[in-house]
């Protein structure tokens, strides 16, 4: 079976190309891929189709022009796929498919919504409240199969109406490359990495992080990652006189990424609101064995007490985080405990082969799954109506329930 | 405890599964538990009859029987235990290996056609589900509690089982070796009919019947094994426990096997095993140089071991006493105790 693989791809700076670039050669040992580039999509000889789709128009907005085309099976990355949308209609000039997409969302209050940021007279609601519009059905309803990497997400697509099948995958870690540990002047080391914005909590872990200097005076954080612009760090850091201890190297190739991950000795990868996306960071750091600390939302909600520490969001946060970190900074034995964890956590939930032969059983279901239920159904369907039992007995409910319970069809 | 022991029936075979299953219900009612044994026809193919048939069990109603409640269900090999059971408990002897490990061997029934990927699928997915619903689960072997893990993501205890009941005993360390077992090409008693190709002074004995039989034989003619090998099909016990007592050593080396009660019925019999370091469950007792030899699945290096021990059949004695120790700690009493815990 040939596979029309639809992803952005380095050397796009994505979260979702560095995932694809880390399966692809996982997955090509199960089965035939074929990959889709932008202006060269693939419709001829590949069974099934499948399509990662992430909140990025520039990244996505092509894959899910493909998908309209061709149906298949969808990788949601982001439950939330407001940005996508707006993009590939807005950002298209094509302000009625906007509207229409909002409606959908949220009735006739969606759609007056809609017309005013269209007309420019209401702020973009994918900036600031685009959890409460996650535009996500239109990728559902041309989605044959879906896989999810959390039980969050695939709630989420239920609460939404999607009845087809859905395929809770893991996230695939890298193998930590043995990086030497960037040195450091100061310690301890705290990290945050992937961009530095509000939605990850940046304005909390400074605040929370200037507290925890009370007790480690020569405690250093490092914000690795790109500045959004429209977040003003520079002034939070020095409000809190932090201008020394926060460390900001901006954008750091993947080498680097690891040897400053190395070098702390507690990861934080703190989310709110969640769009529904997996951290590629957090996924790094319990591969390093590092001790996380996480906010209490959606995926990251689901990661075992083991390997990460859950903050809640908004109320008590700050206080939480501070003591969090103040307690595992005071503990060796405990951050070794939960780095071993981590270790042994992403080894079993999260490997790479697994991950791959997981796609191959989630993609060769979707390519003859229809198939094999027409089959199955016809020659059970055939028998019941040999001895009597029809479409309106209600033997037949009893059958298919049964069918239903062993997950063949 | 009223108990139900479920298995399917291939019209016509009978074979390790089948024994154990009948044993096991007999172990069963001489502890005293009302104990009856459940059986449904499978046939495997073609295309979605795997699943078709392996439905059926689904709509066994097991819970009670003539107003009484059935206590508990031990469901044994696929497809048996896809049946629905509130205890549930199952003593796996196999999955559907052609869905799993034989897929794309010789010995794999599916194709690469999207529907037969897809009805692959479908069986794991079964056996996921249905799997998941025991209360417990036993293997056979530790190779196949490894491979339910890798498979399924499923835990499971290891719990080998006792042999069917013979007359074991040594009388003497002979001059052939024998082969036992259904004559299917998972067997791999060809490897054992090439190896006495390259010695001729091997002489053999094979035991069973099967689908790979026209071909065993033909292959034995074409390697002028006229005279060396005796195809003596199925036998009674009485001959069966014999032929185990009267032969140097026993072959035994299927591909990737779940588990095989040829080496303890071998073992028993004071008899050591040869087999291949590809056989699977088998070399969890059949250890190099202490309870029988373990050589590469290569016709010249099977030919090898087994001449080895005919030139040293105080060794043979040795390794075939030491595994006696090791199947003698095999009992229906534990199993049972364990099981019904």
């Amino acid at each position: 079976m040939r596979v029309a693989y639809y992803s952005p791809l380095p050397p796009q700076q994505s979260g979702i190309a560095d995932y694809s670039a880390l399966l692809l050669p996982a997955l090509r040992r199960h089965v035939d891929v074929a990959v889709a580039r932008r202006r060269r999509p693939l419709f001829r000889k590949t069974g099934v189709a499948l399509y990662h789709v992430g909140n990025d128009p520039e990244a996505h907005g092509w894959i899910v022009d493909a998908l309209r085309r061709r149906p298949g099976v969808v990788v949601l990355h982001d439950f939330v796929l407001h940005h996508l949308v707006a993009g590939t209609t807005l950002g298209r000039g094509d302000a009625p498919a906007y509207v229409r997409a909002m409606e959908r969302a949220a009735g006739p209050g969606g759609r007056l919504l809609a017309e005013q940021v269209a007309a420019g007279a209401a702020p973009p609601p994918w900036e600031t409240r685009a959890e409460e519009f996650p535009l996500v059905d239109e990728v559902l309803d041309h989605a044959t199969a879906l896989i999810v990497h959390s039980r969050y997400v695939a709630d989420l697509a239920r609460e939404r109406g999607y009845a087809r099948r859905i395929s809770r995958i893991p996230h695939p870690v890298w193998s930590a490359p043995g990086t030497e540990a960037e040195a450091f002047g100061g310690a301890p080391l705290v990290g945050s990495f992937g961009h530095v914005n509000p939605s990850k909590r940046v304005p909390q872990l400074l605040q929370a992080f200037s507290r925890l200097r009370s007790s480690h005076a020569a405690a250093r954080l490092v914000l690795a990652g790109p500045v959004s612009p429209w977040f003003e760090l520079e002034p939070r850091i020095a409000e809190l006189e932090l201008d020394d201890a926060v460390l900001r190297p901006g954008y750091v190739d993947e080498a680097r990424l690891w040897s400053l991950m190395a070098a702390c000795d507690v990861v934080v990868a703190l989310r709110a609101p969640t769009m529904g996306e997996t951290s590629g960071a957090a996924l790094r750091a319990l591969a390093l064995g590092k001790p996380l600390v996480v906010s209490d939302v959606g995926w990251f909600a689901e990661l075992p007490e083991d390997v990460a520490v859950r903050i809640p969001v908004d109320v008590g946060e700050i206080e939480a985080l501070t003591a969090a970190l103040e307690g595992l900074l005071a503990d060796d034995a405990r951050r070794e405990e939960m780095g071993e964890a981590a270790r042994a956590y992403v080894r079993t939930h999260h490997d790479l082969e697994r991950v791959a032969e997981a796609y191959a059983f989630a993609l060769e279901r979707a390519a003859g799954g229809e198939a094999v239920a027409d089959a199955l159904l016809g020659e059970i369907a055939q028998a019941a109506a040999d001895v009597g039992i029809g479409a309106d007995c209600p033997e037949l409910a009893e059958i298919a329930g049964r069918l239903r319970e062993t997950d063949v069809v | 405890m009223r108990i139900a022991v479920c298995a399917p029936q291939v019209p016509f075979v009978r074979g390790g599964a089948e024994i154990f299953v009948e044993r096991l219900a007999t172990e069963l009612r001489a502890r005293g538990h009302e104990t009856d044994l459940v059986t449904v026809p499978f046939k495997w193919y073609p295309g979605t009859r795997v699943l078709s048939q392996a439905f059926l069990w689904r709509l066994v109603d097991l819970t009670e029987a003539e107003s009484r409640p059935i206590d508990l269900v031990i469901a044994t090999k696929f497809p048996s235990y896809a049946v629905r059971h509130p205890n549930k408990v199952v003593w796996l002897l196999h999955q559907f290996r052609q869905a799993y490990e034989l897929d794309r061997t010789e010995l794999g029934q599916f194709g690469e056609s999207a529907e037969e990927r897809a009805v692959r699928r479908a069986v794991q997915a079964l056996d996921r589900r249905v799997l998941g619903e025991a209360q417990r689960i036993f293997t056979t072997s530790q190779n196949l509690q490894d491979r339910l893990q890798r498979s399924t993501g499923l835990g499971a205890q290891v719990l080998p089982h006792p042999p069917q009941e013979l007359s074991y005993r040594c009388e003497e360390y002979g001059d052939f070796v024998l082969s036992v077992g259904r004559l299917d090409r998972a067997k791999r008693v060809d490897l054992l009919l090439r190896a006495a190709a390259t010695d001729e002074s091997l002489r053999l004995v094979v035991v069973g019947d099967g689908p790979d039989r026209r071909r065993l034989e033909e292959l034995a003619r074409h390697q002028h094994l006229d005279g060396r090998v005796t195809f003596s099909g199925r036998v009674g016990d009485s001959e069966l426990a014999d032929l185990y007592g009267r032969c140097l050593a026993v072959y035994y080396a299927p591909v990737d096997e779940d588990f095989g009660m040829v080496p303890y019925e071998a073992f028993l019999s004071e008899k050591p095993v040869v087999t291949t370091n590809d056989a699977g469950g088998p070399l969890e007792v059949v250890a190099d140089r202490r309870t029988g030899l373990v050589c590469e699945p290569q016709p010249a290096e099977l030919a090898n071991a087994l001449s080895w021990l005919r030139d040293h059949v105080d060794d043979a004695r040795s390794f075939g006493r030491a595994g006696k120790r090791v199947a003698s700690e095999v009992t229906w009493e534990r199993a049972i105790d364990r099981l019904l815990a």
